[in-house]
């Protein structure tokens, strides 16, 4: 019983730690699409695209700062 | 013997609550990360914010403003997604609203001082106020 529930345990803390490595390693790509189509509406009413992508940095910025604060939180838990 | 039944049942039914508990944390806990970044970063969420940047920097234009004067306002009704990060970075820097330990330890030390200044003053006032009873019944007595 309490092998069974360790190999139990161990599957879902690894199901677990996966998804949430998914989650971290896919947010880039959806700071980059999300960055794409922010600027493609901008650039529709005629905002030159240079000005676009610095306005869509922020959310460059707000992404590193999220990391930060996970990474923050993980060592204060430690 | 049935001590030991019982004790091995306790033990069971522990395992069990654990693996319950393993099996909806890793099920629940990935949807809520996933559903978190999801309405803060997706593609959606990106076209949505455009449109309302859009829409302040036409109206800017459409006002007579000149392109940079509207670019740079559009950049500031944009930041306050930058101030949101900021307050992530504070809280990744040192717990709720970026107060740090030393600020902690600064509080607490602050907080202690006051409380013993307090308690002295309760004292003090009590001790007058027992004397000054004292001095009353004192003259009371002379009458």
């Amino acid at each position: 019983m309490k092998i069974q529930t360790v190999v139990i345990g161990g599957a879902h803390l690894t199901k677990l730690a996966l998804s949430l490595i998914a989650a971290w390693l896919t947010l880039d790509w959806k700071v980059r699409r999300m960055r794409r189509a922010f600027e493609k509406q901008l650039i529709r009413v005629g905002m030159s695209k240079k000005d676009a992508q610095r306005l869509s940095a922020q959310f460059a910025k707000l992404k590193d700062n999220v990391k930060n604060a996970v990474k923050g939180s993980m060592f204060r838990i430690r | 013997m049935t001590e030991e039944k019982e004790s091995r049942h306790r033990h069971e039914s522990e395992a069990e609550e654990v693996k319950e508990i393993l099996s909806v944390v890793s099920k629940e806990l990935p949807a809520l990360v996933k559903g978190i970044l999801g309405s803060v970063f997706s593609e959606e969420a990106g076209r949505d914010l455009g449109k309302a940047a859009a829409a302040f920097y036409k109206e800017l234009k459409s006002a007579g403003l000149p392109d940079e004067v509207a670019v740079k306002m559009t950049e500031d009704y944009m930041s306050t997604f930058t101030s949101m990060g900021d307050v992530l970075k504070g809280m990744g820097k040192g717990g709720k609203l970026g107060i740090t330990a030393k600020d902690k330890d600064e509080l607490g030390k602050e907080i202690t001082l006051d409380i013993q200044r307090k308690i002295k003053e309760k004292l003090a006032e009590k001790h007058r106020a027992s004397e000054d009873d004292e001095e009353e019944d004192d003259d009371e007595d002379e009458d």
